[in-house]
């Protein structure tokens, strides 16, 4: 079928809208981490700068955000760790044994995947001040686990539910434990899974604002969220540090989500939605 | 296959640890917040654990307090409009991505950028964007006709809502895309055609062909969108901290303005379980839904 010329017109004119609306935000972003000071609060925005700077990311750094970058990364890390360890032990004997648990997994993950976190807050706050878990890593790594841990086992299961169960009953046939098959056999042939399952987790970490918000007040042990909403509530906003740190706490979740949202999505529907 | 051991207490055991998480961080938060919620709770709660039982007495503030009763009114509006302009302009994205064109595969990948982006980040951008005097967004508007320079987006209510709902839609847009995309590709192209042989235009297609093929799809991702957007925080408590004057508080910022600002502990957690209720009830609604639709078919 040929299409006219005005259709076509169209068709471009509205792809060139969305893209602007998309990557708008995000390359003002960029462009105002690097722009000289003098070009940024002007009436008439500059779109593009002769002059690039880039010492405000230095600046930022020593600004408090070196602290807060490292903070996110132990909390981020630590959550990512403890959540894949748990939810592939969980994920595989979901996978491979008959347990009752089965069927309300999948409702369990569609709660935690519903509910506000608020529910969740007033306890945690509570339990955490009593155990002197406020202000501290292991609080907000434990916080994290909460609503990371559910969806990873069911990422996990479904994962190990595609690698045939024929491998490790070799294994054990050659004298292999169950467990030792797992760990040498399965979890290998898991990787790209546990890859996935690993990035989701993180990213949900690194970004995670409210609970980081409540169960930290120390300014040395925030992360980078609270950091930076904590810069534009500064009464004289400067908006080029503020977005060269907004930059730095952005780019490194962007690059993993490009990597792996194709499982995202999937895992998204699957744990929000299915059923 | 296996010893007794592997068969009857491995598989617990390696459940143990996720059951220790679910239970701990998940089940019994959510039991405490439902029994605080019928309690008197405030700094003494903190300190030593000291609460009072004042049965329905929390719910009864929801009803009565004026301020808690806007606040459902609004997170509901709120919540509602940004999931119809969601829906709306995924649906656009997603037919304009089905159209084959030059740089399709391009616009696809950034269209995911929004999503990829941190909640508290998109709201910092988002409110530079909106910068009175030196914003993209009053330059750009101004050059479209009307002059807004110099206009305050975070002064009043209605401007303050329209800037959170743009970076709301603008992150929950890409993914509302992407599945629709997903949808109209599962569309047998025999259909289409026979509908074209049938003289069906463009629209007369779009209203009585596609759409009524994406209907689960569509359901689904509404729940989910009304779901995400009855729960958010990050971006009002960056963009606009709920004011002016408590003006664009939505739900969960006001838990948590209740529960750590003002001490009380238990209107906060009967407003987080009233909170939960509603989402509770629209997803079983939805369940029962797309039951039914199975039924059918």
């Amino acid at each position: 079928m040929r299409r006219r010329p005005v259709a076509i017109a169209a068709l471009y004119a509205a792809a060139l809208v969305v893209a602007l609306f998309a990557v708008a935000p995000f390359a003002w972003m960029l462009l105002t981490s690097i722009k000289p000071d003098g070009e940024i609060l002007r009436r008439t925005p500059s779109l593009w700068t002769g002059h690039p700077q880039f010492g405000r990311y230095a600046d930022v750094m020593h600004a408090g955000f070196a602290v807060a970058l490292r903070n996110s990364l132990v909390v981020a890390t630590g959550t990512t760790v403890a959540g894949v360890a748990v939810a592939a032990l969980a994920g595989y004997a979901l996978a491979r044994f008959d347990l009752p648990l089965r069927r309300s997994l999948l409702l369990m993950v569609m709660a935690v995947q519903m509910f506000p976190l608020v529910v969740l807050i007033i306890p945690l706050f509570v339990v955490m001040k009593a155990l002197g878990l406020l202000d501290s890593w292991l609080g907000l790594i434990l916080a994290y686990l909460s609503f990371t841990t559910p969806l990873a086992v069911w990422l996990l299961r479904s994962f190990f539910d595609t690698i045939p169960k024929d491998l490790e009953e070799a294994a054990m046939s050659d004298g292999a434990t169950r467990f030792g098959a797992m760990v040498r056999v399965i979890f290998p042939l898991a990787g790209p899974g546990l890859a996935a399952t690993a990035i989701f987790s993180f990213i949900a970490a690194w970004n995670e604002f409210l609970f980081a918000l409540t169960f930290v007040k120390q300014e040395n042990l925030r992360t980078l969220p609270v950091a930076l909403s904590a810069f534009v509530g500064q009464q004289q906003a400067d908006w080029g540090l503020i977005m060269a740190a907004s930059v730095l706490f952005t780019v490194p979740v962007v690059l993993f989500f490009l990597a792996v949202h194709r499982r995202l999505t999937t895992g998204m529907v699957a744990g929000s939605v299915t059923g | 296959m296996g010893s007794r051991f592997d068969r009857r207490v491995l598989p617990w055991l390696l459940l143990t640890p996720a059951l220790l998480v679910v239970f701990g961080l998940v089940v019994y938060p959510v039991g405490r917040t439902v029994w605080l919620s019928f309690r008197s709770a405030g700094l003494p709660y903190l300190a030593s654990g000291q609460s009072r039982f004042v049965g329905l007495d929390n719910y009864r503030r929801l009803l009565t307090d004026a301020h808690l009763r806007e606040v459902f009114v609004t997170t509901a509006v709120f919540g509602f409009a940004c999931v119809a302009a969601t829906m709306a302009v995924g649906l656009a994205v997603a037919l304009l991505l089905n159209q084959p064109f030059r740089g399709r595969g391009l616009l696809g990948v950034l269209v995911l950028l929004p999503w990829a982006v941190p909640r508290v980040a998109a709201g910092v951008v988002w409110r530079w964007m909106f910068d009175d005097r030196y914003g993209l967004v009053n330059w750009a508007l101004s050059h479209l006709g009307h002059d807004f320079t110099g206009f305050s987006w975070f002064n009043a209510r209605l401007p303050a809502f329209i800037a959170v709902g743009v970076v709301v839609v603008w992150q929950s847009f890409p993914f509302i895309a992407l599945s629709l995309l997903a949808g109209l590709q599962s569309i047998p192209p025999e259909v289409r055609e026979a509908a074209r042989m049938d003289g069906a235009g463009p629209l007369q297609m779009l209203r009585h062909v596609t759409l009524p093929m994406l209907r689960p799809l569509l359901l689904t991702l509404i729940v989910v969108s009304t779901i995400w957007d009855f729960k958010i925080f990050d971006q009002v408590y960056v963009m606009t901290g709920g004011g002016p004057y408590r003006s664009t508080e939505l739900a969960a910022v006001t838990v948590w303005r209740e529960a750590f600002a003002r001490l009380h502990l238990g209107s906060a957690a009967a407003l987080a379980v009233a909170l939960f209720a509603v989402l509770l009830v629209m997803t079983i609604g939805y369940g029962r839904l797309a039951r039914e639709e199975m039924a059918i078919r």
